[in-house]
């Protein structure tokens, strides 16, 4: 059997450099490659020059085969990887760089994005994280509709800490409906975040949530029940 | 931007061969304007404009890189 490879070339200032551009540019085209599997052949080691006079870059090529640069996503189901190409595609329009990690379990097929420019991913108050997610949903959505999976974009841990966040306000406004036995009006979120706060008070005693007002004001009123 | 937006709007509808997306430079701005097919509109609008506000902060986000405000509008 004849392996195949897989090679990119890249330049750098430094061949330091130049192997990670290319390192970068084979992640890119095969997300999850096994990069202790990548090897790297140095073309030039480029020449820094003085004042700019006689300055060329560094020059390598980066090898991988196939079967590495195709083995890390082999459990990814086709949804799966279907959704990472989508998300991917919108990010780098987008003009975020990053890794892009996907998880799936019965319900849910989470993609995580990992890089140097996250807050011009996530947005103001996480408005463009939650039109990434809102429109893969409805473009994933529209092409299956038979077998659909919600989806989550996240970008380092955000949804985990964005919803502790919450989490803990809408406990606070409950607690604060009841004692002073009046509604809480809550500030303007998205409809991920309201439902955050629904579901962190549907079990808790003494109180019910409804949202109102129309988007992009939309907002969560905790009402004390007798 | 214009290409996401075009490839965005060709996901949505269902005659993605009527989606165009046409540049206009202005002194202050760059406006987008995404044709569809007349029967599509609603699929690029979306229930309570959602489809659409979603389409509008993702090209907002990716026109920092742009420094200039980019605008989008919707034309069958």
């Amino acid at each position: 059997m004849e392996t195949q490879e897989i090679s990119v070339e890249a330049t750098g200032e430094t061949v330091g450099e130049a192997k990670w551009a290319a390192l970068r540019e084979l992640e890119k085209q095969h997300p999850g490659l096994d990069k202790s599997a990548v090897h790297f052949q140095v073309v030039t080691e480029g020449e820094r020059g003085l004042l700019g006079v006689g300055f060329s870059p560094a020059k390598v090529v980066a090898t991988v085969s196939a079967g590495a640069a195709a083995a890390a996503p082999v459990d990814e189901s086709e949804l799966a990887a279907e959704t990472r190409a989508l998300v991917t595609r919108i990010v780098d329009g987008i003009g975020v760089s990053g890794r892009i990690d996907v998880n799936e379990d019965d319900e849910v097929i989470t993609v995580s994005c990992a890089g140097p420019d996250l807050g011009m991913l996530i947005g103001r108050h996480g408005q463009t994280i939650d039109a990434v997610q809102y429109l893969a949903n409805a473009i994933m959505w529209r092409r299956h509709p038979q077998d659909r999976k919600e989806v989550v974009v996240d970008a380092a841990g955000y949804r985990d800490r964005r919803r502790v966040a919450l989490e803990s306000l809408a406990v606070r406004s409950a607690e604060r409906a009841l004692s002073d036995d009046e509604p809480v009006e809550l500030e303007p979120m998205t409809a991920v975040e309201r439902k955050v706060v629904h579901l962190r008070l549907k079990e808790f005693d003494g109180v019910e949530t409804t949202s109102e007002g129309t988007e992009p004001n939309r907002f969560v009123v905790v009402h004390p029940v007798a | 931007m214009a290409d996401l937006l075009e490839y965005l709007a060709k996901q949505l509808v269902d005659d993605p061969d009527a989606v165009r997306v046409e540049r206009v430079d202005e002194p202050d701005a760059v406006v987008l304007r995404l044709h569809v097919a007349q029967d599509d509109l609603g699929k690029v609008i979306g229930k309570q404009g959602r489809i659409a506000r979603a389409l509008r902060t993702i090209v907002r986000a990716g026109s920092v890189r742009e420094h200039r405000r980019v605008q989008l509008e919707i034309v069958d």
